[in-house]
């Protein structure tokens, strides 16, 4: 697989783009905000399509009732506010009117983790896990620009609900022209591995970095890229682990619920006898705070990375230090 | 439905045969039939076109009155009811995505009205002119996400959604009157936007033509006033109408009762 090196290019909007894209082509596709339009990137929607395009206000509640509804009439509503409030908020809503009646609703949750400058109320450190736990849900967190056109389209035609969390505003392109995001397959970036990350959304860029500091100083990290949190490709973890002599976890979200109970709960139940870290939000609130200062304090880092590495491979001596990848290239303070 | 179908009966008769269902379970739903007989038979009997209209039953613990309205109008198979309460059948006695007639059942209550609008702006923008039916209870009123929903309606002048909306003034603590003040509910409703209509919810004529008052381009609701014991001495002065524990004594006494009026 090719993987660009960093620093990345950046794509601008590429998930409201996409939508307008597949909307062009397929007249089921309606599009729902909560006075978050602009910030969920379907200003461009609402333009192009303003028959199409409801605007629910600050109440998700109704939001994801009427999704609901619009679902079991036949459309396909793409329901866009940050990853707290279509999480959080309406759970009660999505678990009863969309996920146990497996409509075919698609929850777009914006500024996961702590990508957020606003603090705990703002930031979506829980969305994985608790989309996760809902049955017929299918939970996935991109990284790349370009693969977010491949998804907005490959999530279309699911036949039950689906919750996608983006990174708002810039986004890095790390893949390939030739990178094709799979729904069923585990995407293998680097492979073999004395230890293997296993990284999904915002995080597999710091785990990119860290195979690099690591492979520096001769140690081989592979690094297994997992989209799909839910269902996970469990054969590719398995797969991945079993030559490893521990695995990693990275993720922008709580270490519990996520991506790492994932893995967890699949190389137990294989009986993969690797050791495991996982790197995350640590069980805690954040607070308010810029990006890379929020990432660094809260262990989301190449940095941390390397340390849980290091400790699966008893090493003695310190990991090499790295400089944690950048993207943004702003920085102010935009809570919304 | 036909329209010459006389419903003057229906409304006792899916009573006697809803103190049949749960009495054949011993305790349950009955409040909630013996409330809303007119009100659920005015709306699967005259406002919802069977294979055209949108019904959303909010509250899934009424489903006991839609299985025993309509086993009388013939939209369910009478024959079907022996199945009800038992286990694995599809006739529970809370409604679910597995309940006949019904096109989405909410049992976390106050859902009902979104998921209407839904429909209703799905409609709206395929054209169909298909109708939204909305079956709610007062209770649900205490639910922030009513609120939510009734702006939205009003806001978007959905007038093809009509709730109805049985106020038995009965909930779990006991009524609804007792627990919070949701009065004036159709000085509310009107607040938001919505036309409203105040009816008697026992009296089956008043109901139907609430139905079809000039809604003046919003979205209707029908407040009908009902008794979760509807007058019957059997059960006169009942603490908790909510969940009735029923006996046989009790489920003959109550069909005497409910024949006599017939």
């Amino acid at each position: 697989m090719t993987v660009r090196q960093a620093p990345y290019e950046t794509a601008l909007k590429p998930y409201g783009k996409a939508l307008v894209d597949l909307a062009e082509r397929r007249a089921d596709i309606v599009c729902l905000s909560a006075d978050l339009t602009r910030q969920t990137e379907t200003d461009l929607f609402r333009d192009r399509f303003p028959e199409r395009f409801f605007n629910a206000g600050m109440a998700e509640a109704n939001l994801m009732g009427m999704a609901a509804g619009m679902a079991r009439a036949g459309l396909i509503p793409y329901v866009n506010t940050f990853a707290v409030f279509c999480t959080r908020r309406p759970f009660d809503q999505v678990a009863m009117s969309i996920a146990y009646p497996c409509s075919k609703v698609r929850i777009v949750g914006f500024m996961p983790g702590l990508s957020s400058p606003g603090g705990p109320s703002h930031q979506a450190i829980d969305d994985l896990a608790l989309m996760r736990v809902l049955p017929n849900m299918t939970v996935i967190d991109i990284a790349d620009a370009g693969e977010t056109a491949q998804v907005v389209e490959a999530i279309a035609d699911i036949d039950g609900p689906v919750y996608l969390r983006l990174k708002r505003g810039e986004i890095p392109v790390i893949f390939g022209p030739s990178y094709r995001f799979s729904l069923d397959r585990a995407a293998v970036v680097r492979p073999g591995g004395d230890v293997v990350v296993c990284a999904s959304g915002m995080m597999l860029t710091p785990a990119l970095k860290a195979s690099d500091a690591a492979a520096s100083v001769s140690i081989n990290v592979g690094v297994v890229y997992v989209p799909v949190i839910k269902p996970i490709d469990a054969g590719t973890v398995i797969q991945a682990a079993a030559a490893a002599k521990g695995v990693v976890t990275a993720e922008n979200h709580s270490i519990i619920g996520g991506l790492g109970s994932a893995v967890a709960e699949v190389l137990a139940e294989a009986g993969v006898a690797t050791k495991l870290r996982r790197v995350g939000v640590e069980d805690r609130f954040a607070t308010a705070g810029s990006r890379p200062y929020l990432f660094r304090e809260y262990g989301l880092s190449s940095g941390r990375i390397l340390e849980r590495i290091w400790e699966l491979m008893g090493c003695d001596t310190p990991p090499p230090s790295v400089n944690e990848v950048e993207t943004e290239t702003g920085g102010a303070f935009e809570p919304v | 439905m036909p329209p010459t179908i006389d419903l003057t009966d229906v409304p006792t008769k899916a009573r006697i045969t809803a103190v049949e269902l749960v009495g054949s379970v011993g305790l349950g739903y009955l409040g909630q039939v013996l409330s809303s007989a007119e009100l659920m038979t005015a709306t699967l009997g005259d406002l919802v076109r069977p294979y055209t209209d949108r019904f959303i039953l909010s509250p899934a613990h009424y489903v006991t009155a839609v299985y025993a309205v309509g086993a009388e109008l013939g939209l369910l198979d009478r024959k079907e009811l022996i199945h009800y309460g038992i286990d694995g059948a599809a006739l529970e006695t809370i409604g679910s995505e597995r309940t006949p007639l019904v096109d989405f059942t909410c049992g976390s209550l106050a859902q009902g009205l979104s998921v209407g609008i839904g429909y209703a702006l799905a409609d709206r923008l395929a054209g169909t002119g298909a109708r939204t039916a909305v079956f709610a209870s007062d209770g649900e009123m205490e639910e922030g996400q009513t609120w939510e929903a009734a702006l939205f309606a009003a806001h978007h002048r959905l007038d093809t959604i009509t709730v109805v909306l049985d106020c038995n003034n009965s909930q779990v603590d006991g009524a609804v009157s007792m627990v919070t003040t949701v009065e004036p509910v159709s000085a509310k409703w009107e607040a938001f936007g919505w036309e409203a209509v105040e009816v008697d919810g026992h009296d089956l004529e008043a109901v139907l033509g609430a139905l079809h008052v000039d809604r003046g381009g919003k979205p209707l609701i029908i407040v009908g006033r009902s008794d979760p014991t509807a007058g019957l001495n059997a059960i006169a002065g009942l603490d908790d109408a909510h969940f009735i524990t029923l006996g046989p004594d009790l489920v003959n006494e109550l069909i005497v009762e409910l024949k006599g009026r017939l």
